[in-house]
């Protein structure tokens, strides 16, 4: 399972990346896999203001649907309309060009408390 | 918990890379490496097989067999002969809701393979209360392959030419490498192919064969979107408790001509007063998948219910079976509440793939 060392990640699954108050946010690979071949995407709509741990929007797969929870409390600026017509993106590069939006983050400390590599590697292990 | 039964082949799927999950009381494989997206394209363009071994298969053998087939099951064996296969259905005998539905391989005048779904096989070995012929569940003795595809035949014949050969709904028995394969033109894809029962010592020799003739391993996951594109109904979706051949759309499977079959009855007092409901194919508006159980609206008005959705890989878009009002026809436009979100979808004519308009 690929978990990249420069992200932080949530206990929902979710990976995040902090670029000055901005943080660029995903699903991780372990995810992906659990979901099988993603086939639509629901993302939240830009300007919306998010809270960490809420449903923000859904990955629909040939087998189930998920939520997306937002890793961090902040405001969407940003998403990844490919995902439209091409939602497989999140199978095939879900750290890279699967990535789902950018959220202006309201209170930096939240990335703090965001699980390391180590620690999401563990929980994915259990 | 009991359980999990296997495959012979399972260790071939754990080789291959395959995700196992429990399906009907069996661990199956859901999808290989490649996913369920590419496998069921594979299925539409070129050839894949698949590991069907958690149907059943139960052996009625012996002089009173036709008797007891043509009594208790819907369909009439006297359209068909000794060298074919026919689908059927098992009906409750009170409310004729379909108990099971079933394809039959008449292999010889006085022996027939039947073969249930997974979860059902001992609810219709049962149900053959035993006249003057044998009844055994021969399940664990034998791995069936289904091959399935545009070039199923032409690959497979690379493996048995005279298997390949087979003919649609035909069945034959053959040799191959020192042991007895039955071979049918059956399927569950809406593509052409054979399902091959092969006893189970030989049953990895033979999947080793057919990848070997460069027809790559399917799953359950493209199984059930191949099914759902070619409008073939799913036991516990389609049919069950309170659904009847007639209400999903599948009175051919009636042999109205008989004089008697488990349910008759009936079925006879619903084609009397009419049906209620009716299966129906829709077409979403965008790729989102439709799923079992989301209400189908006319005018804002609830009229059905989703038996089975998904994204359609070659439609590339949603499309769903369900259940509505007798009134709705092909054409009309109906919306579908999906978790909140109404989605535009208009009723289409079955099979969704190949598309018939």
């Amino acid at each position: 399972m690929n978990v990249p060392e420069d992200l932080r990640y949530s206990s929902d699954h979710e990976w995040a990346q902090l670029d000055g108050s901005r943080a660029r946010v995903g699903i991780t690979d372990y995810a992906q896999d659990a979901l099988g071949d993603v086939v639509f995407v629901e993302l939240p709509e830009v300007g919306s203001p998010i809270e960490a741990g809420a449903s923000v929007g859904e990955v629909e797969s040939t087998k189930s649907v998920s939520d997306i929870y937002a890793p961090l409390s902040g405001t969407v600026v940003q998403v990844n309309d490919a995902l439209g017509e091409s939602p497989e993106l999140l199978n095939d590069d879900p750290y890279g060009d699967g990535w789902i939006m950018v959220v202006e983050v309201a209170d930096e400390s939240q990335f703090d408390a965001l699980l390391d590599p180590v620690a999401y590697r563990a929980l994915t292990e259990d | 918990m009991s359980e999990l039964r296997q495959s012979p082949l399972g260790d071939r799927h754990r080789d291959q890379g395959a995700k196992m999950v429990p399906f009907g009381g069996w661990e199956m494989p859901l999808h290989y490496e490649d996913g369920t997206l590419a496998e069921h394209r594979r299925c539409r363009r070129d050839a894949v097989v698949f590991d069907v071994s958690h149907l059943g298969t139960v052996r009625v053998d012996g002089a009173g067999a036709y008797e007891l087939l043509q009594r208790t099951l819907t369909n009439d064996l006297t359209k068909i002969e000794p060298g074919r296969a026919q689908y059927t259905h098992l009906l409750d005998a009170d409310d004729a809701s379909v108990a099971d539905d079933i394809i039959v391989w008449w292999l010889a005048p006085d022996q027939f393979d039947v073969m249930p779904n997974a979860s059902n096989t001992d609810g219709v070995t049962s149900a053959f209360a035993a006249g003057d012929c044998s009844v055994v569940d021969v399940t664990a003795d034998r791995a069936i392959l289904a091959v399935q595809g545009p070039n199923a035949v032409e690959k497979f014949a690379a493996v048995h030419p005279d298997a390949a050969g087979v003919g649609r709904f035909r069945v034959g028995t053959f040799q191959w490498e020192g042991v007895e394969i039955r071979v049918a033109g059956t399927g569950y894809t809406g593509e052409p192919g054979v399902e091959c029962a092969v006893p189970r010592a030989a049953a990895s020799a033979l999947w080793e064969a057919v990848v070997a003739a460069d027809i790559g391993p399917a799953g359950l996951g493209a199984r059930d979107t191949l099914r759902l594109e070619a409008g073939l109904p799913l036991h516990g979706n389609e049919l069950g408790p309170g659904i009847t051949p007639l209400q999903a759309g599948l009175g051919w499977v009636v042999g109205w001509d008989k004089p008697t079959f488990r349910g008759r009855p009936a079925l006879a007092a619903e084609r009397e007063a009419g049906i209620t409901r009716r299966l129906r194919g829709l077409r979403v508006d965008g790729r989102r998948p439709p799923r079992h159980g989301q209400v189908v609206l006319r005018d804002g008005e609830p009229v059905g219910q989703v038996s089975s959705g998904n994204f359609s890989p070659m439609l590339e878009q949603g499309i769903a079976l369900a259940f509505v009002e007798p009134t709705v026809a092909v054409g009309d436009h109906l919306q579908i509440d999906q978790r909140g979100t109404r989605a535009e979808a208009e009723v289409v004519s079955l099979p969704f793939w190949p598309p018939t308009d």
